[in-house]
């Protein structure tokens, strides 16, 4: 269960402090899927890293089946993400030096304890598939379009099998065809492992895919439509 | 996939990037493996060179004086030669070479070698390639050969022959000698003639005789049972009617060692030792009446007196005399002194007896052999080489002579005799043994060490691999000379690693998200950047060998005045190599993790969005303030005079370069230009968009300038460090007359020269202790200056053991623990000698103390000692061979031309002293001007490190520049402001090195009458400046040449 309490960032300016989330709370179940929507500068990825444990609040908590991933050590923070949470950016960060499947297994060199080097292996062909890249296993990203470089990526999210997704607005780069099949193939996925899918996006069409979604405004989140 | 398989990617995917790092940790590691190869290279070289001259000889029998050539036949593998110092004319044009080495040798020379060819016929001389070239000579020319003739008797006593020191051989030359031959370990050219043993010897009245031995591979040669006391210049003479053995030399004196050990054989075998000094008086006067030229002998037994003041005449004297017992009788004699001068003296005696000419006062044999006295026929025959009034010779003196001879007419006591007649070369003349001992002769051989005795065997091979070590460790200087060069690789090493770093930050940001902890992903980077030290400092083996050839051929070639040969080869040694290659690794690893340090401060989030560290401009506003406050104290501490100014400047001057950088990056990190506008303003922005990597260019570039251009201040002056001597002569010759004194100047028919004044020294020949040998001196030159002429106090000193107002006193100072005193150069005593004041340097088993440093001076080749303390280690060094010469600038041409002409026959060589100390300022200067050079290309390492950042920030920039043109910017525009952003790194570069090293030797160049190579120095500047404009066009150019709207397009 995601448990958000209470969560509010400000910025340090020249102005004094800008407040970015206001008392923001919110709780996620296993196999919630939720969409975060917002004009730009709303705060919405700033959300989605405290989510994910890539950035302090300024106040609040948030847990991730009872875990506080701010109270955690920079090792078990690292490992907390590594196991727990998977990242799906725009544009997608694929390495590029890295073929398709390695770029998959990438968070697999610091599972720890390691798993047998054809487990992760097998499972990234299976990711891949599901995907519908299986054929291009050992292409390098620049051979991919954008679409199926956002399918590598949502294949890397879900190497580890994490309870948390965290998808920063996954199609934003996209065309309206690519964006709907990884739309599509995230809920899917999303459905098949589940997971607790949490979507920022500005794209009103990809939000009304979701059964959950959230508006933030003014550094509040509200229910859509409230 | 494993971690492997991502470094291999990464390594191979940022290939251009990483090559560059591969190529910085290469130029590192090859750099120092360099370096450290040419001093393994300069030592072989050396080891070689003086190996090869050695050819097959190991050791060396030799001896001041000459033994039986006979000697050698019971050392195996041995060859007797003759070896001495002399000069060399070309006959017809009258060309000479001084100081050459002169070889008696006959085949067995050219067997012991196993060379083939055959020794110089009878009225042959071979001379070495070297000296045939500088004196122009042809096989057939004729050649004059002149050395010094050796003396028995020595120079500097009364019956020396002072006036005939040299002798001249005219040869013809056969031919240039079969390879290079010496006995020194030297790395310059060898100047040698091979002359006829036999011809030699005759020449110098030693038939049958060698000064040298040579003796092949094998134990040392154990001379004990294989000398024999004639070998030593002893004679045992027997004579009957006395009965007795009487103990003489060649010299005609004993030295008090043999003295000591002659008499201790004696009593021994329980004989009797009679201590015998006979002398000359020039008169004996009693009542008005005197004697002229009578020989006086001192006994301390009958018929010598009992009292010290008392005088025994024989009856022939005591009748001439009309004197009786008790009267007053007085001796006058001749003296020769150390001053150069022959003094008159008289003693005073009272008769204590008169006792008939029989017995013991009839004995002639008394008296040793002089030369020109002992064996004339009449008073009138001598040819003494002392003044003689034959006029006062009497009919009756020459019936004496006739009828007795040598028979003493005065006995004085030995006690008294030794106090007026002794000399540093002993105060007897015989040694009676009594009664004959047919075994004394073996056991005084058996008693005596050959070694005390002069004859020593020296393992010249031994010590010519020592001396190979070298008086210079060329490894560690050019790895001195090499840092900064090393310094900017590792520079380099480190900012194109952190520009990689840069490059990937969104890809950190990444594998931060996707669960690496920063320990991983550095782990990761020093992984990738292990491997690329691994590989480069691999691939700096070959260019460690490259550097060092290069370095090899520069000193072979550009710096050849630094070591004065061009036999310097490379010589790969795998620990040189393998120093170089760890340290090419370690040092490259750490430039890496260094630049790794950066990593932390930035957040996941930051990461992605491609933030950077963030910049704080506390720490370096800190480092400033607290450099410059140093500075500002060091410099008024200087200026106080309470620390030494050159040392005081230099300090304040590097603390103000880190203080000028530190303010520097703190105004790049605050990003102060809201005063500017336009594009300068905007090309400002740029430079500190990243200032970690801007303040690492102009870093480099000022402290490359600061290095170049602060080097200058150590070049040295030559008008300084002569100790306001226009003139230095060094004569091959021995002088003993004392040119100063009109008798002295008669004697060496020098023409009256009025305002001059000459400074003779007594000179020990021996190793250059200066920087012109690159061999470690063993056996230094030592000098000793006369007593008045440390009261003088001429020359600057750098430093003294005591705070004495003038440090030569300390010469005659009486060290605790014994050892003898002694002064260096500054440069020779630490640099040569690695000696520190205080320090000893043994030679011969005398310790010598370093008390006193002389700043810059001439004297730069020698050790200086007292005279006292020099005629006392080395009695049988003689006469004087270097000269300070005091005489107007104006004419000293002149003076210089007269004296050389005058004293030619002495190989009297006369040189301004500016010149002897522009040879030793060559050196200096051909060093700084290595390190110059070096540093130069350091500096265009820094400029290669500033064209990259410049093409890295223009590509990355391409958005930037794109959207610039969008908005009606022209090439034009954005050429300029890359370029003024380039000219600011460059300028604040150059400016910061050149301000702060212009006061760092703000002293030094004053001392020197404010002269800065100006010119050159700003052409170096002026280069640098050009090629960082270049490389900055270029960059703009290959940022223009990219479709840059393309790029605004994909944003």
């Amino acid at each position: 269960m995601l448990d958000v309490s209470q969560i509010a960032k400000t910025y340090p300016t020249p102005r004094g402090p800008l407040p970015i989330l206001s008392n923001v709370s919110f709780t996620l179940k296993r196999g919630d899927a939720a969409a975060i929507m917002g004009p730009s500068g709303a705060g919405k990825s700033t959300l989605l890293y405290i989510l994910g444990g890539l950035e302090q609040p300024t106040s609040g908590t948030v847990t991730l089946d009872g875990r506080n991933p701010f109270t955690l050590s920079e090792k078990d923070l690292a490992a907390f993400r590594n196991q727990s949470i998977g990242f799906i950016f725009q544009d997608h960060c694929l390495l590029p030096q890295c073929s398709v499947i390695e770029n998959v297994l990438v968070p697999t060199l610091v599972s720890e304890p390691r798993a047998s080097a054809s487990g992760p292996a097998n499972r990234a062909r299976d990711l891949l598939k599901q995907v519908g890249l299986s054929d291009r296993l050992d292409h390098r990203p620049a051979e991919l379009s954008g679409g199926e470089k956002q399918r590598v990526a949502l294949a890397r999210a879900l190497i580890n099998k994490p309870l948390l997704l965290l998808c920063d607005e996954p199609t934003g780069n996209l065309d309206q065809t690519s964006a709907d099949v990884v739309a599509s193939l995230l809920l899917e996925l999303h459905q098949r492992q589940e997971t607790i899918l949490v979507v920022v996006t500005h794209s009103a069409e990809l939000a009304a895919r979701f059964p959950l979604r959230y508006e933030l405004r003014n550094a509040n989140l509200h229910a859509a439509g409230a | 996939m494993q971690t492997s398989t991502l470094l291999a990617r990464n390594l191979t995917w940022y290939w251009r990037t990483n090559l560059a790092v591969l190529l910085g940790v290469a130029t590192a590691a090859g750099v120092l493996g360099g370096a450290l190869l040419v001093g393994d290279s300069v030592r072989a070289s050396l080891r070689d060179l003086v190996l090869a001259r050695l050819g097959n000889t190991e050791y060396v029998v030799s001896r001041n004086g000459f033994f039986r050539e006979e000697l050698a036949n019971a050392l195996g593998s041995a060859c007797p030669i003759v070896a001495i110092d002399g000069m060399v004319a070309h006959e017809s044009s009258g060309r000479r070479a001084l100081h050459v080495q002169i070889y008696g040798v006959d085949q067995r020379f050219w067997k012991f070698q196993a060379e083939p060819g055959a020794a110089p016929s009878a009225r042959q001389v071979l001379l070495s390639a070297a000296l045939a070239h500088e004196l122009g000579a042809q096989p057939g020319d004729s050649m004059l050969v002149r050395v010094e003739k050796p003396s028995a008797i020595p120079l500097e006593s009364l019956h020396g022959r002072k006036e005939d020191v040299g002798k001249t051989i005219r040869l013809t030359l056969g031919g240039a000698a079969f390879r290079e031959f010496s006995l020194e370990a030297q790395q310059g050219d060898i100047r040698a003639a091979y002359v006829p043993l036999a011809r030699l010897q005759k020449e110098l009245d030693q038939a049958g005789k060698a000064n040298t031995i040579l003796a092949g591979a094998g134990p040392p040669p154990d001379l004990k049972d294989l000398y024999t006391l004639e070998d030593l210049g002893i004679k045992l003479r027997a004579l009957a009617k006395q009965h007795c053995l009487s103990l003489e030399t060649d010299s005609a004196i004993i030295p008090d060692a043999l003295t000591e050990q002659a008499t201790a054989t004696a009593q021994s075998l329980g004989l009797r030792a009679e201590p015998v000094l006979t002398y000359l008086a020039n008169s004996i006067r009693a009542n008005g009446r005197e004697i002229p030229y009578s020989v006086v002998t001192a006994l301390a037994s009958p018929p010598g007196p009992a009292q010290p003041d008392g005088i025994t005449l024989n009856q022939w004297a005591a009748r001439e005399l009309g004197a009786k017992s008790g009267d007053a009788v007085s001796l006058e004699y001749y003296v020769w002194k150390s001053d150069g001068r022959l003094h008159t003296e008289t003693a005073a005696f009272h008769v204590t007896q008169v006792v008939p000419l029989e017995g013991a006062a009839a004995d002639r044999d008394f008296a040793p052999e002089y030369p020109g006295i002992t064996e004339s026929n009449s008073l009138a025959d001598w040819d003494p080489p002392f003044p003689l009034d034959l006029h006062r010779v009497r009919p009756i003196d020459e019936q004496y002579w006739k009828q007795y001879r040598t028979t003493p007419k005065a006995f004085i006591a030995l006690a008294r005799g030794r106090q007026i007649w002794g000399t540093r070369f002993g105060s007897l003349t015989s040694i009676r043994i009594s009664p004959p001992s047919d075994v004394y002769g073996s056991f005084l051989r058996t008693a005596l060490d050959p070694a005390q005795m002069g004859l020593v065997v020296m393992p010249v091979r031994a010590r010519a691999l020592e001396a190979a070590h070298g008086a210079t460790d060329f490894g560690e200087y050019f790895v001195y000379f090499s840092f900064f060069l090393m310094v900017s690789a590792l520079l380099l090493t480190g900012l194109f690693f952190k520009l990689g770093v840069e490059q990937r930050m969104r890809e950190i940001g990444v594998l931060r998200a996707l669960g690496f902890s920063l320990a991983k992903i550095r782990t990761l980077f020093l992984l990738e950047g292990a491997v690329l030290a691994i590989v480069g400092a691999v691939a700096g083996l070959a260019g460690a060998l490259a550097y060092g050839e290069f370095i090899l051929f520069g000193l072979r070639t550009w710096w050849v005045d630094a070591v004065g040969t061009r036999l310097l080869t490379l010589h790969p040694s795998t620990p040189s190599l393998a120093t170089g290659a760890l340290a090419g690794v370690v040092t490259g690893l750490a430039a890496i993790a260094w630049t790794l340090r950066g990593l932390g401060p930035v957040t996941p989030r930051g990461l992605l969005a491609g933030a950077q560290k963030p910049h704080s401009t506390k720490r370096p506003l800190l480092i400033g303030t607290v450099s410059a406050a140093l500075a500002l104290v060091l410099l008024a501490l200087a200026l106080l005079r309470k620390l030494d100014q050159t040392a005081g400047f230099f300090g304040a001057g590097t603390l103000l370069l880190i203080a000028a950088l530190s303010f520097e990056s703190a105004w790049l990190h605050a990003r102060s230009f809201a005063f500017l506008r336009g594009l300068l303003s905007l090309s400002l922005r740029s430079a500190a968009y990243r200032p970690g990597r801007t303040m690492l260019c102009v870093a480099q570039i000022a402290f490359a300038t600061f290095l170049i251009v602060s080097v200058d201040a150590f070049r040295a002056s030559d008008s300084a460090g002569a100790g306001g001597f226009p003139l230095i002569a060094e004569s091959v010759l021995p002088l003993i007359h004392d040119p100063n004194t009109a008798t002295g100047r008669e004697a060496l028919n020098i023409p009256p020269l009025t305002g001059v004044q000459f400074v003779p020294f007594r000179l020990r020949p021996g190793d250059d202790a200066s920087c012109l040998n690159l061999y470690q001196p063993r056996n230094p030159r030592i000098l000793a200056p006369p007593a008045a002429f440390l009261r003088s106090a001429h020359f600057a000193f750098q430093e003294s053991s005591s705070p004495a107002p003038n440090p030569w006193l300390l010469l005659e100072s009486h060290p605790a623990g014994g050892a003898i005193p002694a002064i260096a150069d500054a440069n020779s005593m630490t640099y040569v000698l690695h000696l520190k004041l205080g320090e000893e340097f043994v030679l011969n088993h005398t310790r010598f103390r370093m008390v006193a440093a002389l700043q810059d001076s001439l004297f730069q080749s020698e050790l200086l000692i007292s005279e006292k303390n020099f005629l006392r280690l080395f009695p049988d060094v003689e006469g004087y061979r270097f000269f300070l010469i005091d005489v107007s600038p104006q004419r000293a041409p002149d003076v210089t031309g007269v004296l050389e002409q005058a004293l030619s026959d002495y190989g009297f060589d006369v040189q301004p002293a500016e010149a002897r100390l522009a040879s030793f300022h060559k050196v200096e200067n051909t060093y700084l001007s290595t390190f110059r050079s070096l540093g130069a290309l350091g500096l265009v390492l820094g400029t290669v490190g500033l064209a990259a950042i410049l093409l890295r920030n223009v590509l990355e920039r391409r958005r930037e520049l794109a959207l610039l043109r969008a908005v009606g910017y022209r090439a034009a525009h954005l050429t300029a402001m890359v370029l003024a952003e380039n000219a600011l790194l460059l300028l604040l570069g150059l400016a910061t090195g050149t301000v702060c090293a212009l006061l760092a030797i703000a002293p030094a160049v004053s001392l020197r009458g404010g002269h800065l190579p100006a010119v050159s120095l700003s052409l170096l500047l002026a280069a640098v400046l050009a090629t960082g404009i270049a490389a900055s066009l270029a960059a703009t150019a290959a940022a223009l040449r990219s479709p840059l709207l393309e790029a605004l397009r994909s944003e």
